[in-house]
């Protein structure tokens, strides 16, 4: 059997990581390899994690279709995840992590070392210089190839033409700026794996379901964290806030409430960083601050 | 209880109105038509306090049914051939969901070409819906089969919709002696019962929730074992039935099988017509005997072994065709008979049509025919018998 090399996308839902399995799978084929891309099913939502995979094979078929949990290769779009999704689970010895940063290749290495190659670009920056929207995943498809080498680079080329077009040019900056840029350092030692706890989510078993599936707790939606979706947070500047309360108004989550001092702020157990109060406010007192960065 | 004569059709809505039912949400459609304009009638004179609703089409009328069931209220509907296919996308929600609607289906053969005449082409399609299924033989077990969902259906160990399947014209529209109980002794056998989950707005809860692939088989396999489980109710709710009433139904009911070693297998009122020819036959010395399934759903697994193993030659007959493939019940038993060590043969044949008739000398010709077959080795294909060349 051939050598199969197994990639998992991290981002969330607008990111475009689906997008950079699309481009990484066709670029393998278009080099002759054997290649899948998939996303993993589900609803979507804009800002909710997401997933996305490939497989790549020298030289077979691949008839694996079940979602990967052991990857090769990990790639983090969104930095905001880091604190709230296990992006190592299951990366094999000797894999690769790439996480999308403003921090130091040291600062990620002290929480993300392992026994793997750890490898750390700013891509929303890139993306912010070049494209002029925090879309990362082009970026990132250009650090992934720098580090893995499981495609050329020049082989990303066609496949982002034909997905971009007339954007494709500053999509292929994007790609080579994050390609000349990513910082990588040395795998870790194997006994090495970040030590983070994540909350399990349980399933009931089916002698637990209540006839036809019944749901009890009524608005159990309450307990739904939507502030995992956010990316980006917005932060109050009270010497400009004259306490109108535009933003609670224009709140679409509901999650805008006043304080004791008259001030509004945002609940972010549920703010899903939509933007809308920043854009809405008279006065300019809300910005969106990127949520690794707040 | 008195004896008059009655058409099954309005058997059935007689059996709807000694139950109270709460909510009709029915569309006519031959051979049904009668059923439900016999309860609207109802409805319109006060004879029973229910709200019926002139639905716009079939898949409304269950939709109908699926609200009202969801309220706790008791709910009836009926329909026939492509009125059971048109809704049939509510169907398996109403059994998902766990709602106790009771629809009646006077069986109809499907289209094209266009045919109002009865089969069980309609039925077989909807087989795997999760509804409880039983068949009746005549007006009688259509008034008392009637009963006996309601009971079924709204057992809080069950909660599943039932149907009660009987044959378009040659049942529906068929005039004979009926025994009808008084109200006391229906409310005796039928009370209410308490539902554990309602819609109440002092009580929210959510129903037909959506599921990811993490709990999409769980409910799957909940749903699954309700309706094995639910013969153990189907069984008690006609033991009750016939200390109230004396009348007896078993999941698979026999006619002349002791010692038999050609055995019949029929649904629905042509099982009359098949005890005339088992009747002729073991006058003229020959040991057959009859199998009539009266539970299609869920499948009586272990009441059908215990009867058919005995035999050397279990003959099918399939009023519904299964294209490219053998005839739905046949393939039913066959699956149900192969683990045994024990088994009989099994010819299958499909007939009795788009409303075509079998006569008892047609069930005799099938008898014989599975026979010449069996002895001479040619038992693999199903036949369409009854067929001009």
């Amino acid at each position: 059997m051939s050598k199969l090399t197994e990639i998992r996308w991290h981002g969330r839902g607008g990111q475009g990581a689906v997008t950079s399995a699309e481009v990484m799978g066709l670029s393998a084929i278009e080099e002759g390899k054997f290649a899948q891309a998939f996303p993993s099913f589900g609803p979507e939502r804009r800002g909710a994690p997401v997933l996305a995979f490939n497989r790549i094979s020298d030289s077979e078929h691949i008839r694996m279709r079940s979602a990967v949990t052991q990857p090769d290769i990990v790639v983090v779009l969104d930095p905001g995840l880091l604190g709230i999704i296990d992006v190592t689970r299951g990366l094999k010895e000797g894999g690769v992590l790439i996480i999308n940063s403003s921090k130091s290749l040291l600062d990620i290495k002290s929480e993300f070392e392992g026994p793997w190659t750890l490898a750390v670009v700013d891509a929303t920056a890139i993306a912010m210089e070049v494209l002029k929207i925090p879309i990362v995943n082009t970026a990132m498809l250009g650090a992934m190839v720098k580090v893995t080498g499981v495609v050329k680079l020049e082989s990303l080329a066609e496949p982002l033409g034909e997905r971009f077009g007339k954007l494709a040019e500053k999509n292929i900056a994007a790609c080579r700026r994050a390609y000349d840029e990513v910082s990588i350092a040395a795998q870790g030692a194997v006994s090495q794996r970040p030590e983070k706890t994540f909350g399990e989510v349980t399933w009931p078993s089916w002698q637990e379901l209540l006839p036809g599936g019944v749901v009890t707790d009524a608005g159990n939606a309450r307990s739904y964290r939507t502030g995992d979706w956010r990316s980006d947070r917005p932060i109050w500047d009270h010497d400009r806030c004259i306490k109108c309360g535009v933003c609670m108004l224009f709140c679409p989550e509901g999650c805008v409430e006043q304080n004791e001092q008259g001030y509004f702020e945002a609940n972010y157990y549920y703010c899903k960083g939509c933007g809308i109060c920043a854009r809405e406010c008279w006065t300019q007192a809300i910005t969106m601050v990127e949520e690794a960065k707040a | 209880m008195k004896r008059v004569g009655l058409e099954s059709s309005l058997a059935i809505a007689e059996a709807v109105r000694l139950a109270g039912v709460d909510v009709v949400s029915a569309y006519p459609i031959t051979p049904q038509t009668h059923i439900i304009e016999r309860i609207a009638q109802m409805v319109a004179d006060g004879d029973l306090n229910a709200s019926y609703i002139p639905v716009e089409s079939e898949h409304s009328a269950m939709s109908g049914c699926l609200g009202a069931a969801a309220m706790g209220v008791r709910t009836f509907t009926a329909t026939a051939g492509q009125g059971l296919e048109l809704m049939h996308e509510v169907l398996p929600v109403a059994s998902a969901m766990r709602l106790p609607v009771v629809m009646a289906i006077c069986n109809r053969a499907l289209s094209s070409p266009l045919s109002i005449w009865g089969d069980h082409s309609d039925i077989m399609a909807a087989r795997d819906s999760g509804w409880v299924q039983m068949f009746a033989e005549n007006g009688q077990q259509a008034f008392d089969l009637t009963l006996c969902a309601f009971r079924i259906a709204e057992d809080v160990e069950v909660l599943l919709p039932t149907a009660i399947n009987i044959d378009g014209f040659h049942l529906s529209h068929v005039i004979e002696s009926v025994l009808i109980p008084e109200q006391g002794e229906v409310d005796k056998f039928l009370p209410e019962l308490p539902r554990p989950y309602v819609l109440d707005p002092r009580k929210p809860l959510t129903m037909g929730d959506f599921a990811t692939p993490e709990l999409y088989i769980e409910a799957k396999k909940s749903q699954d074992v309700a309706l094995r489980n639910s013969k153990k109710v189907i069984l008690q709710a006609w033991q009750e039935f016939e200390g109230v009433f004396g009348r007896r139904y078993s999941p698979v009911e026999t006619y002349r099988a002791d010692g038999a070693s050609v055995l019949l297998l029929t649904m629905g009122s042509f099982s009359e017509v098949a005890m005339e020819a088992i009747d002729r036959l073991r006058e003229s010395g020959e040991k057959v005997g009859l199998i009539r399934l009266r539970l299609w759903r869920p499948f009586p697994f272990e009441e059908f072994r215990q009867v058919a193993s005995q035999a050397d030659l279990l003959v099918v007959l399939d009023r519904a065709v299964s294209f490219g493939g053998p005839g739905p019940v046949c393939s039913e038993v066959q699956a149900a008979l192969y683990p045994l060590s024990k088994k009989p043969q099994v010819a299958g044949f499909i007939g009795g049509l788009g409303g075509r008739d079998i006569t008892t000398e047609g069930f005799e010709d099938m008898i014989r025919n599975a026979r010449k077959k069996a002895d001479a080795g040619r038992l693999g294909e199903v036949e369409i018998i009854g067929v001009r060349e």
